[in-house]
Parts: structure tokens; C-alpha cells; sequence
């Protein structure tokens, strides 16, 4: 370093005038709870039941393929035969959110694109339970998060781009927007 | 080594002070990078001793895997090294694909490269941006995490989470990019080269910059590869050992880029080394892209890739009976899922050499699963880098060799 560099801090003016240059730029900070980030189409966040606007009704079909693939083990099925009809019907199904964790394979192996990890991140409680997912709040968490959508609505893991169509349930080849 | 408490309790009673003075740094301390704790013996403000204490952040991701199938297993290594998820995984997904002697679709070893030199960006930015900051430039650290911001926005619109990505799985990826992520990358490669100097007008020839790191924590070439050094920590000692052109895996060999070596081996070497691979990792992104533009539409997972939910044991599959004329005994035989064998694969991580060591019995579930991660050889060759150095450069040097404890304790 010269004489000359040393005495009058050259590399520290520098510095600081780009500092100073950057007091005038645009601020990339976001004001969080007043402002919030636009989100990505298939951001992986509180989970739902997707409610068929034919029936009303949730579409699980009760294959056990989404519990089975969990790595967290927190979702919970239980299907009785309907005595009259013969058909599976599901009883419960839970999931502990608390012990999710967010890799969405629930929703990419579902065969008839039933569960699905919505866009809502602002979810927290004062105790366990109300992070305990039942049937009918999953059901709910849909309907909370339906209506702050853009219609009609499709979540990229209801048909994985570039993965090859024979490769892939007949549900998730058909599958359309609600 | 004799309970610290004890001797605290000697240096209390006696007039002189002729053991050495104890220091416990960690494992909550700022600038340990995590839950790491030092014990340091110092004789007046120099390091005699470094102890280091790792496993405070134990999990025991090796064990879980072996009771997962192998594609649950994988969302376990976007834990380890949490800052650079999509290098694990795809590190992780390469070991199992040699396993079974799957060929990945070239447009999902492009999506990989591309992906895993994001990883790389991300992971030293936030290394400068930490490392600057423990050295005490703080303004770096917020120009850093501007940039690295705008990679995980980059993550989340290509597979929908920013951290634990989860991103690719075994034969392929989960999900193609589509047009908005190609372009927002190329405005990223276009960007990202300007923001680089930024960086480097703060720090590069600041004078107290210079006077921390410029000669701390030297190492030389041939100590580094004993400690078994590996990654930007050995290259800063002047050894040219990079995994992606001495063992090149997935599309490396195709690409033109360098790598990054500096000869003095010191803090600021170190450092200097970081900076090029960076400016490097930009412009293997840039050529992917245009490579990505010649497969479109190609499908990103192989045929013979196994399904998302691979049975955790073998099935019985009913095998008729060899001879039969013996009678229609219908025999059941375990049908192997994944071939018997052991497999280790090591790619070229941010931090190092990260590799995988896999055993199979056949079943889909891991027999044994094996890390050898970067971090916790850098952290065993800590003592042999801050024995002699003054107790602050000590922050320097954990910072230099980049570290993440939730790989080391896994």
C-alpha cells in the first residue's frame, strides 16, 4: 500500500461512497406484516383438503398412499366399509402439522389430488391441539384459502411438469383447476 | 484433560497462575456458526490448545435413514447442510442411483447442475455475509443477504420451499422449470456479476480486512491434505483437487469453467478462493441454461426411476415351483427392490467433499447409511489451524473453513 493510499484511506472512501450511493437507491426491504411477498404457485405451506365443488365434499378416496410415503409419519387414516353401499369411506383423517415437514410428497403421490399444501404460511397457536388437523379443519383450511385465489386454481404438484403423463394416476392426468 | 471445574477452582486458591487459563467458548456463542464448543487453553492472549466439542446438534440422521425407504431418507439430507439443501440431495440421489445403475434424462442432469451451482452461490454468500460479519464488516452481511434472497425467491418458484428444498428424487427431478424461472435465472446470471465488485469494494483491500485474515490461520498444501481438507479450504492451500474435474459427475465434463486455487493458504486465501467460485458457479448456470434451451420438453425423470412410494420391505412375489413334475408347489421369493451391494458417491458440495456411503441388502430401505460430510473434517482440523494464533483470530478461522454443524453432528 502507498504513502499516498495510506494517508488519505482511499479503499475506505470507496467503501463508503458506495454506502452512501446505496442511501439512495430503492430499498429492497419489506414491511412484513403491512406488506407482504407475492408467494409461488405451489409454495409448500398449511395443508388442506381439497373441497370438490360437485359433491361438497373432500375427495379422499382412502388409499393410505400419502400416509404410507410420509418420512414424518404425521398423517392418520381410518376407512370402515359403508354396511348399505359396500364403499370405503374415511373416518378420520389427520395430520400433525407440527410434525410435517413440508417436503410434499403427501400431495405429489395422492392419486386424485385429495391433500394439498396451500399458499398460507401465517398459521400458528398457543398450544398443540389447534395445530392438530382434523378432517373437517382441513376441510376449512381450504375454504380459507380457496377464496384468497386467483379461480380457476392449480397447484403444480397436481401434475408435475415434465414428468411423463404414463408415468403419472389416471387422477393426476385429468386433473383441472377448481 | 482434567475437569475444567477443577482447575478453576485451583487457579482460585493458588497465588500464581502457572496452569493455563481456560476458555469455554460455545456452544451459544455468535460466531461459532451454531452449537460448536471450544475449549481453548490459552497462555496470556495465545492459543495453546483448541478443543473442539461437536454433537450438540445430534439427530441422528444415519440411523433415521435406515428405517425410511430411500426416498424418504432423502428429505433427511436437506437437514444436514441446511444452507446448500439442493446439493445434499442431489448428492444423496446420485449414490442411490449408481446403487440401482439408473441413467438419469440429460435435461434433469442440467436441472441438477443448475440447482446445486445455485446451492453453491447461496451457501458462500451467506458465508461472506456471516464471516464478514464475525470480522465485524456489517454491511457486507447485508448485501449478501439482499442477493441470496432473491436465489431462495429463485427456489421457491422451482419447487415451492426456500430451505429444505426437496427438489430432486431419485431418477430425475420432481418437477420441470418452466419459462419464468429460466428467465428469471438468465436476469440473475446477467445480474449477479455486477453485485460481486460490490462486495469486493467493501472488503477486498479494506485495511482492516486485510489485517485479520492476511496471514492468520496459514495452512500448507500438504498439512491441508493430511487433515484431509477438502473443497475451498483445501484449494486456498494451492492443491487443484476439485470432484467436478477429477471425478466429473453429471454434465460437469461438457462445461467450461476453473477452478478456483489461491497459494497462500491463509484466511484471505481462503476467502479470495470463495469469490472466484462464485463468479464461476454464475457462468456454469449461464451455459446450463442454454443447454436447457436444446432438451425442451424432454421428460426430467428416467423410465426405469422407482416410484415415490417404494415398499419398505422386499415383496413376496409367487414363483412356481422349478421342476413340474414335482407336484404344483407354489413357491414365494423375495424379489430385491434395490440391487444388493454398497455404493459411495462423493460430489463436490460447497463446503467439500460430500459423500455417500450406502449398504444394501435389497430391501427398499437403506442397510446402512454413511455421511462423510465436510464439516466435521474442517472442524477436526481446527486445532492445527488456530494453535499459535491470538484468541480473536480463532472467529476467523472457524469462519474461514465454513462450517455448518448440522452437518457435522448430523
Amino acid at each position: 500500500m502507498s504513502i499516498v493510499k495510506t494517508i488519505f484511506l482511499t479503499e475506505i472512501m470507496k467503501g463508503l461512497s458506495l454506502t452512501l450511493r446505496k442511501l439512495f437507491a430503492k430499498p429492497v426491504t419489506i414491511q412484513y406484516p403491512e406488506e407482504k411477498k407475492p408467494l409461488a404457485p405451489g409454495f409448500r405451506g398449511r395443508h388442506a383438503l381439497v373441497r370438490d365443488p360437485k359433491t361438497g365434499k373432500d375427495r379422499c378416496v382412502g388409499c393410505y398412499r400419502c400416509a404410507q410415503v410420509c418420512p414424518a409419519k404425521c398423517i392418520l387414516i381410518e376407512t370402515e366399509r359403508d354396511p348399505e353401499t359396500k364403499a370405503r369411506v374415511v373416518k378420520r383423517y389427520e395430520i400433525d402439522a407440527l410434525r410435517c415437514i413440508f417436503c410434499g410428497y403427501c400431495e405429489e403421490v395422492c392419486p386424485v389430488n385429495a391433500i394439498v399444501l396451500t399458499e398460507f404460511y401465517e398459521y400458528s397457536g398457543y398450544s398443540r391441539e389447534e395445530l392438530y388437523f382434523d378432517k373437517e379443519r382441513l376441510l376449512q383450511n381450504w375454504d380459507e384459502f380457496i377464496v384468497t385465489q386467483k379461480r380457476p386454481y392449480f397447484n403444480p404438484f397436481w401434475k408435475p411438469r415434465g414428468i411423463p403423463e404414463r408415468k403419472l394416476p389416471a387422477g393426476k392426468r385429468q386433473a383441472e383447476g377448481i | 484433560m482434567p475437569q475444567a471445574v477443577e482447575i478453576i477452582q485451583k487457579q482460585k486458591n493458588s497465588d500464581q497462575w502457572d496452569e493455563p487459563y481456560l476458555v469455554n467458548m460455545g456452544p451459544q456463542h455468535p460466531a461459532t456458526h451454531g452449537v460448536l464448543r471450544l475449549f481453548l487453553e490459552l497462555d496470556g492472549e495465545t492459543i495453546v490448545r483448541c478443543d473442539p466439542r461437536i454433537g450438540y446438534l445430534h439427530r441422528g440422521v444415519e440411523k433415521l435413514s435406515e428405517n425410511l425407504t430411500y426416498s424418504q431418507a432423502m428429505v433427511l439430507t436437506d437437514r444436514l447442510d441446511y444452507i446448500a439443501s439442493a446439493a445434499n440431495n442431489v448428492g444423496y440421489c446420485l449414490a442411490v442411483e449408481k446403487l440401482m445403475g439408473l441413467e438419469v434424462p440429460r435435461r434433469a442432469q442440467i436441472i441438477r447442475v443448475i440447482v446445486c451451482e445455485m446451492a453453491r452461490i447461496a451457501s458462500h454468500l451467506l458465508w461472506l455475509a456471516t464471516h464478514a460479519l464475525d470480522i465485524g464488516a456489517m454491511t457486507v452481511f447485508l448485501y449478501c443477504f439482499r442477493d441470496r434472497e432473491w436465489l431462495l425467491d429463485i427456489f421457491e418458484e422451482i419447487c415451492g420451499a426456500r430451505l429444505t428444498v426437496s427438489y430432486p428424487r431419485i431418477g430425475g427431478v420432481r418437477l420441470d422449470f418452466n419459462q419464468k424461472i429460466i428467465d428469471e435465472l438468465y436476469r440473475f446470471t446477467e445480474e449477479f456479476p455486477r453485485r460481486i465488485p460490490e462486495y469486493e469494494t467493501l472488503i477486498d483491500v479494506n485495511r482492516i480486512w486485510l489485517k485479520r485474515t492476511k496471514g492468520v490461520g496459514v495452512i500448507s498444501g500438504e498439512e491441508a491434505v493430511n487433515l484431509g481438507l477438502t473443497g475451498p479450504s483445501l484449494r486456498g492451500s494451492g492443491v487443484r483437487y476439485d470432484l467436478r474435474r477429477t471425478r466429473p459427475y453429471l454434465i460437469y465434463d461438457e462445461l467450461d469453467f476453473e477452478v478456483a486455487v489461491e497459494y497462500e493458504g491463509d484466511v484471505y486465501s481462503r476467502y479470495r478462493v470463495r469469490m472466484k467460485e462464485m463468479r464461476e458457479a454464475n457462468k456454469i448456470i449461464r451455459q446450463c441454461l442454454d443447454k436447457l434451451a436444446e432438451c425442451e420438453g424432454e421428460p426430467v425423470i428416467a423410465e426405469e426411476a422407482p416410484d415415490l412410494l417404494i415398499p419398505f420391505s422386499k415383496p413376496k412375489r409367487p414363483q412356481p415351483a422349478p421342476h413340474p413334475k414335482k407336484g404344483f408347489l407354489v413357491k414365494s421369493v423375495e424379489v430385491p427392490i434395490v440391487p444388493e451391494g454398497e455404493v459411495y458417491f462423493a460430489i463436490e458440495a460447497p463446503k467439500g467433499e460430500l459423500g455417500y456411503y450406502i449398504v444394501s441388502d435389497g430391501s427398499g430401505h437403506p442397510w446402512r447409511v454413511r455421511i462423510r460430510a465436510p464439516s466435521f473434517v474442517h472442524i477436526s482440523a481446527l486445532p492445527a489451524l488456530s494453535e499459535g494464533q491470538m484468541v480473536a483470530d480463532i472467529i476467523a478461522v472457524i469462519g474461514s473453513v465454513d462450517i455448518v454443524l448440522g452437518e457435522c453432528d448430523r
